[in-house]
């Protein structure tokens, strides 16, 4: 193999994977990529078998051929490097880097270790959606999933696609929930639950663009892959039963408190000040019309605000983790947020208001 | 002003305890032991202690240098209801007391001491008290450090009464060896050696930058102990604890995972149990080993939301487990809850959770009323009681208060 590639396609594309290759020393071939280059153009892949990414690179092929290199190592060298670089492979084991006169010789390993790409069984499932549409449908998800939850489905996001051409996608702690449903077309002929990590979508949405292009996803046994453009992104499944997310979200609670979305973040963020450490409980007490917002800490003092809002309800009072509520405000993108709530112990549901397609749960403190 | 602290030291606490109660034990040498099968020597009575039965020795080493050795189980219910009452007699003298191990209390008298006739008549009464109303002997030290005052019970054993005047204090420590010093233990003894340092005169007198490039930032403290001084203040009130934790010498070594499961489903519960009473939840579940050639080793894990329910303190712990390569039969399980933080009441969504978490409130109100462990996992049925010894750490409050039997 031997190859010509600008010095800045190259760095881009190497920083693309510097998060997929394993840093750990456990299979050292996983910290390697996979270079191929060939007369049509070339490509580089990377594993860290839970993902699998693919994307093309411009290269000027003078030789075809594919070699193993070690990521971080390259993308450190190339970083330092200055104009065009010529890539040539040496024995399918060594690799010479050259620019200039700069010369650089760095231990490959041979392109049959690399791991093969997962194929999709037959009967992949295909969905086609817009890039911007799935980019917001997992940024107000994707915070609520936990993170190292020994419930470990918990630690990815539900993607359920029903008949009528709907997906929610849906993420949660245990604590709160949130809720993202669309409609996206793609009916497919029996409805699909699958789950997939917090670490791979995080990873995916690095990807996704807010330009309006269109991203296919192809749904197989065990994996799904997403294309855009020539980018493919494939990612295992977690196998395992999600928690009936439906069971969770309150029936319209009669109570309802509508309030502007700044206004209610700039008072919790001043009140939690005042809140202990991590846990930020705040109380709330609504009224006609008002809420007061406030926090005590023995060993530090107290906090009180109060806000206008919209509600006609009898005066109720409870108490939140004030990170939950700013968590949900900060991805939601209506100016007013409308709050439905039942007992003080019993969950809170906040949604935008003039739109059921995003959903959050939360559940309060004991006062 | 120049501080007055007392020391106070039961002597030989567990065995006095047992030979007051048992005037058949009055006189004789006897050793206070834990009840499992493979217990050790807590304490000795002084009697004992003329045979050379050392604490920390197995019970055929005690008897072999005592035949006719008296052994008693601990009756740790004795010492801790002992101990809570001993706390009341300091009171009396000062509020600044800390009950620093279940066998010895600090007490300021600093601003009281002029109320009972000076720092020795408090002593002498405290002693007295202790007397007439446990029958037991203990010994006072006085100093203005809580390092000299440890030294002055320490050098006045047993049934003592010593006051160490700042004046006194280089005279006394002039000659005598580094490692009676509380806080120098042996690895720091050799150290000092390896330096030419044997007493604590010529701990103090040594130049600092010696002791600075030996023991880095902890050298100068090293200094001032060889001169008596101590900048440990006394702790009166319950501090937030770092951790809860507990451990168990297993009744016989083992390598079957189903046993060592059982066992550490109890000691979670037993540390969950005690983060739930305590009002604290914590992030991260460190489980200990020990080989049956005391090799011991911690391996730890963090999870996302703080905990203190059995059960996913129990899931992390045996995902730990799960994790070791055991390389030899387990003597020693240990489970500790630690990144503790305030529990704030924080409700579950799931059902399962919040099912879980009403079914740990019932049975922790249930083994509130009835005693511990009326109610508890089938699991665990089949298993010997829980440690019967008691830590040193027991305390009269707070997190550290167990209920023991």
């Amino acid at each position: 193999m031997k190859v010509t590639v600008e010095k800045d396609e190259l760095q881009r594309k190497l920083s693309d994977i510097q998060n997929i290759v394993e840093k750990k020393n456990t299979m050292p071939i996983l910290s390697h990529f996979l270079l191929a280059a060939e007369k049509g153009g070339g490509a580089i892949t990377a594993t860290d078998l839970e993902t699998a990414f693919r994307e093309p690179i411009a290269l000027n092929v003078a030789e075809e051929g594919s070699l193993c290199i070690p990521a971080k190592k390259l993308f450190e060298i190339v970083r330092e490097m200055e104009g065009d670089i010529t890539l040539e492979s040496v024995d399918s084991k060594w690799l010479k880097i050259k620019s200039g006169k700069s010369l650089f010789r760095l231990a490959c390993l041979s392109p049959e270790e690399f791991p093969v790409w997962p194929s999709l069984s037959g009967e992949a499932e295909e969905m086609v959606m817009d890039s911007p549409v799935l980019l917001e449908m997992i940024d107000k998800t994707l915070y609520a999933a936990g993170e190292s939850d020994t419930r470990y489905v918990l630690n990815g996001l539900l993607f359920h696609i029903k008949t009528d051409g709907t997906l929610t996608v849906v993420g949660t702690d245990g604590h709160r929930l949130a809720l993202s449903r669309k409609t996206v077309g793609a009916k497919p002929a029996e409805e699909k639950k699958i789950i997939f990590s917090r670490k791979s979508l995080s990873e995916l949405r690095r990807f996704l663009t807010d330009e309006p292009k269109e991203i296919k996803l192809a749904i197989g046994k065990n994996h799904i892959l997403f294309t855009l453009d020539e980018i493919q992104f494939l990612t295992r499944l977690i196998e395992g039963t999600y928690p009936n997310y439906e069971q969770v979200i309150p029936a319209a609670g009669e109570k309802v408190m509508s309030v502007d979305k700044n206004t209610l973040m700039k008072a919790l963020r001043r009140v939690s000040i005042m809140s202990k450490e991590r846990s930020s409980a705040v109380k709330v007490d609504l009224d006609t019309a008002t809420m007061g917002i406030s926090a005590s800490n023995p060993d530090l003092g107290e906090a009180k605000d109060e806000i206008t809002v919209e509600y006609a309800g009898s005066p109720l009072s409870l108490a939140f983790n004030a990170r939950y509520i700013l968590d949900a405000l900060g991805v939601m993108g209506a100016e007013t947020i409308v709050f439905r709530l039942n007992e003080p112990l019993s969950p809170t549901l906040i949604m935008e208001e003039g739109s059921e397609e995003y959903k959050y749960v939360v559940m309060p403190m004991r006062l | 002003m120049e501080k007055i602290f007392l020391c106070i030291d039961m002597d030989a606490f567990f065995a006095s305890v047992e030979q007051q109660a048992n005037p058949k034990l009055r006189g004789k040498p006897i050793a206070v032991i834990g009840s499992g099968a493979r217990t050790v020597v807590t304490t000795r009575s002084y009697e004992a202690r003329k045979y050379g039965v050392k604490t920390g020795m197995n019970i055929h080493e005690a008897r072999r240098l005592c035949p006719h050795l008296i052994l008693v189980v601990g009756d740790n219910e004795k010492y801790t209801y002992t101990c809570t009452e001993l706390e009341k007699v300091y009171r009396r003298f000062t509020p600044d007391v800390e009950i620093y191990s279940i066998d010895e209390a600090f007490l300021d008298v600093t601003t009281t001491h002029h109320l009972f006739g000076g720092p020795m008549a408090i002593g002498a009464e405290i002693k007295k008290r202790i007397r007439e109303t446990f029958g037991i002997s203990c010994t006072a030290g006085i100093a203005p450090t809580l390092l000299l005052a440890k030294l002055a019970s320490d050098l006045a054993k047993p049934d003592g009464l010593r006051w160490i005047r700042a004046g006194d204090a280089d005279s006394v420590l002039e000659n005598l060896p580094v490692q009676e010093l509380w806080g120098i233990g042996s690895r720091t003894a050799e150290s000092l050696v390896s330096l030419g340092i044997r007493t604590c005169g010529e701990l103090g007198s040594a130049p600092a930058s010696l002791l600075r490039n030996k023991f880095g930032i902890i050298g100068e403290t090293l200094k001032g102990m060889g001169r008596g001084l101590c900048n440990r203040p006394l702790v009166t009130g319950e501090e937030d604890p770092q951790s809860i934790g507990h451990s168990i010498t297993l009744p016989r070594n083992t390598m079957d995972r189903k046993e060592i499961g059982s066992t550490l489903l109890r000691l979670c519960e037993m540390v969950g149990r005690r983060a739930r009473k305590c009002g604290f939840v914590g992030r991260t579940v460190s489980l200990t080993l020990r080989y049956p050639d005391f090799e011991t080793f911690t391996r730890q894990s963090t999870l996302s939301c703080p905990t203190n329910d059995t059960r996913a303190i129990y899931d992390r712990a045996l995902e730990v487990l799960n994790g070791i390569r055991l390389r030899d039969s387990v003597r020693l399980l240990g489970v500790c809850l630690s990144s503790l933080l305030q529990e704030r009441g924080q409700m579950h969504l799931l059902a399962d959770v919040e099912k879980r978490r009403s079914l740990l409130r019932a049975m922790d109100s249930i083994n509130d009323r009835y005693g511990e462990c009326k109610i508890v996992r089938a699991s665990c049925l089949k298993q010997a009681e829980p440690p019967g010894v008691i830590s040193p750490a027991w305390r009269t409050s707070g997190v550290r208060n167990i209920r023991v039997k």
